[in-house]
């Protein structure tokens, strides 16, 4: 990096500061700070509790296991799309995106509805074998593992892509004149030059499965992990107990990133070249012909399912759905009263237009963090990328609670305004949740392409902008689109924090979806998660051609 | 690709601020209630028609999330009224200062128990606990008729619980039994012992009433506990199989309230929303309408509904002491969560 960009540290950093550590010390301070003084009694009591600890080893052991069969349900499945050639490879290569796009609670609930003791799977089961009673039940640890890896094996699927996307081929190809072996290959080029998107991905999925709630809310079944024991203190008004929880919470997740970043550094992962792709693969060989689409179409039409649960339920009359296997009767009440209330666009072009305002803030704000955290030479390097993860590592209710105590006061001088109760503090809140995600696709691109081009441009007379503006933006586009793609379908259907931000004229998608439930209409819910998924999906589809033909541009450049 | 993503940003914020513009001038009267949609969908058109110029906006939300968040927004109150919760989680508003005093024309019509102390919340409506079954796979003969009923060996992996912690029912028949096996003197020995029995019963804690009726309609399970208004208006509404017994030993009888939020913007109109949703017409309608049963002791049986009338001749609320339940339900939740969720089985029962 040089001088003339070197004035970016400071806005970065003051939003960095500003926005996520500042409303984070309110939520440390709550947790040592007991009856107007200081202690750390709720500590002491958080490590001698048996429940607490067991709570700590659930989370720990849940989120290692969720990072392994995420990347091996998604590294083979981003391998399959990318590298092998055969018919419907573009649409199933989109569709194998899908998990993100079940909207949230009716999305899990779907899961119930399928592979639940009554579910539709599960019977099926039961009446295929004759068995008396379900084969099995969704709960305990491994039902939240068998979620957790469904929903979140999306990270290592589109990174993994992007990655062998950017991927210079010619590499490969030295190595096989030299007479490599196609699994050395594999190990020792291809695998470590994609080490960066794993490692992306490795971190989102743990700091996820961390955070995550209503998997091991709904399937656990009295699986203890620190997010439902967060709930249970907040519930019991145990304050001090649930921000001791949190902050335990967040140095967990926190510690796997230092632990990815020390095991990172030192190593160079950029490819030195002109950065031409790999050319596909015609499918060779009549068993692989068959059985390779075989994997990718059967694998995708299983991660289809949840989704047309979702779909089936939305036209079943409430209440009408018990004992059978597939419902018995089936109705359009449920959209016809959907597309009849005058209430329903306005969550939805509420939730639209404030994920399209915090995706756009995340764009810009990732793209030149990510920036100063790869190309920058300056002291605190690391502390810059600490903030930008740092979002992650807490659960959505606590970036949400910190957001509420901030932003309830008027103090301009101590940076603290009312925001609380506005429009704002949502998109707000959507924005600073997703910095980790885009930030960690936008500094994977960056890392892989060589700064030597930089260098070239600067050499030839370019200016710190135009370098900016024709070389690193053109080659980040792909990555941080994909990031940016997740972010906005994210914020599109965000539950957690919205429930506590919401106000009535901002009230989003998730939390009318909500409401529906809270009134025992499942059908209705069902058919509104099913416009939301759509939503998404239109989003996704037109967003993916977007990153496509960035990826493209960018070989071409 | 630029310039398509920078059009489709300024359409969606124009489309947001067009939006945003149309407001109306009407006062606003914002109220946080875990009362559902029907019932405030139909108060809030009747309380508008009865004040020209006013608008109702609600939150639809748990109780307790109604504490959380107006402990939250306490700087910047965002809220009038507060329409909804058991007397328990209403004194924490209090503790914390939440509330603000009114004192309704209708007030004296209460018991002393619906009274919240300083005049900062009174009651509205009961709500008595059941025991609910599927009625399609059992009669009510079959079904459990006592609170000991359900720890029969025949109901082993038949019962379902919503999830207790986040539920204002729950807690309230949890801490009713604990206080009912203490035989009044609040040690809880005997109590964590009976829920322990039950947790070794019990299949699965529910998360939400939804899916509690979703599991106990598809026979995963065949008995709950729960309240019963909510499975009245689920009978009334719904095809769901499920119906309930009222155990004749007595029952906990929760005290659902209503109060007006400190700091409101509109003092008057709030004041006006809780002398309206307490006044006889608004509770006779809840009864006939919503299933709520009237917490005021002056209105004539003869307004009530049938099902009502014949109810409150079953119902006989449990004896218990409500201040020390009030002060002892979080440390008792506390210890089931820690030491008697998912034990019962370990504990040999």
């Amino acid at each position: 990096m040089r001088r003339s960009s070197r004035w970016l540290v400071w806005p970065v950093l003051g939003i960095l500061l500003w926005l996520v550590l500042y409303p984070h010390l309110f939520v440390v301070g709550d947790s040592v700070w007991l009856d107007g003084r200081f202690s750390l009694e709720g500590y002491r009591t958080f490590f001698q509790s048996r429940a607490e600890l067991e709570a700590l080893w659930g989370s720990l052991w849940i989120s290692a296991g969720s990072v392994v069969l995420s990347a091996l349900l998604g590294v083979p499945l981003a391998f399959l799309f990318t590298r092998f050639d055969f018919p419907g490879r573009t649409v199933f290569g989109a569709l194998a995106a899908l998990p993100v796009l079940l909207p949230p609670l009716v999305g899990v609930i779907a899961f119930l509805f399928l592979y639940g003791e009554s579910g539709i799977f599960t019977r099926t089961v039961q009446l295929v074998l004759g068995l008396e009673r379900a084969p099995w039940r969704l709960t305990g640890g491994w039902a939240i593992l068998l979620v957790h890896a469904y929903s979140m094996y999306v990270y290592f699927y589109l990174f993994v892509a992007a990655g062998l996307a950017r991927l210079d081929a010619s590499a490969g190809e030295a190595a096989e004149s030299l007479g490599a072996s196609r699994t050395r290959i594999f190990f020792r080029v291809t695998l470590p030059m994609l080490a960066p998107s794993l490692g992306a991905a490795s971190v989102l999925v743990f700091m996820t499965s961390m955070a995550s709630f209503s998997a091991p809310y709904i399937f656990g079944g009295g699986y203890r992990v620190l997010t439902t024991q967060i709930f249970t203190s907040k519930m019991n008004g145990e304050l001090t107990m649930a921000m001791v929880e949190t902050v335990v919470l967040a140095s967990a997740s926190l510690l796997f990133l230092a632990l990815h970043r020390r095991f990172e550094r030192g190593r160079a992962f950029a490819a030195v070249g002109k950065g031409t792709p790999a050319a596909r693969r015609e499918v060779k060989g009549k068993g692989a012909r068959i059985l390779i689409p075989l994997a990718g179409v059967g694998g995708v039409g299983f991660l289809l399912l949840p989704h047309l649960t979702l779909v089936l339920v939305s036209f079943v009359p409430e209440g009408a759905w018990t004992t059978q296997i597939l419902p018995s009767r089936y109705t359009l009440d449920n959209y016809r009263m959907l597309f009849t209330s005058p209430q329903l666009w306005t969550p939805v072009l509420n939730s639209l237009q404030m994920a399209t305002l915090a995706t756009a803030g995340n764009l810009v704000f990732c793209f030149f963090a990510a920036y100063l955290i790869v190309r920058g030479r300056f002291r605190g390097k690391g502390g810059l990328l600490f903030l930008t993860m740092l979002p992650w590592a807490l659960p959505g209710t606590v970036v949400a609670m910190a957001l509420a105590t901030t932003f309830s006061a008027n103090e301009p001088w101590f940076g603290r305004l009312v925001l609380v109760g506005t429009f704002w503090i949502l998109p707000l809140a959507y924005f600073i949740r997703n910095i980790p995600l885009v930030a960690q696709a936008a500094i994977a691109s960056f890392r892989q392409y060589d700064p030597a081009l930089e260098e070239a441009a600067h050499s030839l007379g370019a200016s710190a902008i135009t370098t900016m503006r024709r070389i690193a933006a053109p080659l980040v586009l792909p990555g941080l689109a994909a990031g940016g793609l997740l972010a906005f379908v994210g914020a599109l259907g965000e539950f957690v924090s919205s429930i506590l931000l919401y106000t009535y004229r901002s009230r989003p998608i998730s939390i009318e979806i909500l409401s529906q439930l809270r009134s025992f209409d499942f059908g209705a819910a069902a058919a509104l998660g099913v416009v939301l998924a759509a939503l998404m999906t239109l989003v996704f589809a037109f967003g993916g051609r977007y990153v496509r033909a960035g990826a493209t541009g960018a070989a071409r450049g | 690709m630029l310039r398509t993503l920078r059009t489709s940003l300024i359409l969606t914020l124009a489309l947001g601020a067009g939006l945003a513009g149309c407001g109306d001038d009407r006062d606003t009267l914002v109220v946080y209630t875990p009362h559902g949609r029907d019932m405030l969908a139909h108060f809030g058109a009747a309380f508008e028609e009865a004040n020209p110029g006013v608008r109702i906006e609600w939150l639809d939300m748990g109780s307790q999330e109604v504490l959380d968040r107006l402990r939250s927004e306490r700087t910047n109150p965002q809220a009038d009224v507060w329409w909804g919760a058991p007397a328990e989680i209403f004194e924490l508003g209090a503790r914390d200062g939440l509330l603000e005093p009114f004192r309704p024309s209708w007030a004296d019509q209460l018991p002393p128990e619906g009274r919240g102390e300083g005049d900062l919340w009174f009651a509205t409506y009961l709500t008595p606990e059941v025991i609910a079954y599927n009625s399609a796979a059992l009669t009510r003969e079959e079904a459990p008729q006592e609170w000991d009923d359900v720890l029969d060996p025949r109901w082993r992996d038949q019962v379902l619980i919503r999830e207790p912690l986040a539920s204002g029912t729950m807690r309230a028949i949890f801490s009713s039994l604990i206080y009912r096996e203490s035989e009044g003197t609040g040690n809880p020995a005997a109590g964590y012992d009976w829920l322990l029995r039950l947790d070794a019963q019990t299949k699965e804690y529910v998360l939400n009433p939804t899916l509690l009726y979703q599991k106990l309609a598809r026979q995963e399970g065949l008995v709950t506990l729960w309240a019963m208004p909510d499975i009245e208006h689920l009978k009334a509404t719904t095809d769901y199989p499920i119906d309930y017994v009222i155990p004749a030993s007595g029952t906990p009888v929760v005290i659902d309230g209503i109060a007006v939020v400190r700091g409101t913007r509109h003092p008057e109109l709030a004041r006006a929303f809780v002398e309206f949703a307490g006044g006889e017409t608004a509770i006779v309608t809840a009864a006939e309408r919503f299933f709520r049963i009237p917490a005021r002791t002056d209105i004539d049986p003869a307004h009530y509904p049938d099902w009502l009338r014949e109810a409150l001749e079953v119902i006989h609320p449990m004896e218990v002491d409500a201040a020390l339940l009030r002060e002892k339900t979080p440390e008792w939740m506390r210890y089931w969560d820690s030491n008697i969720r998912r034990r019962g089985r370990a504990e040999g029962f």
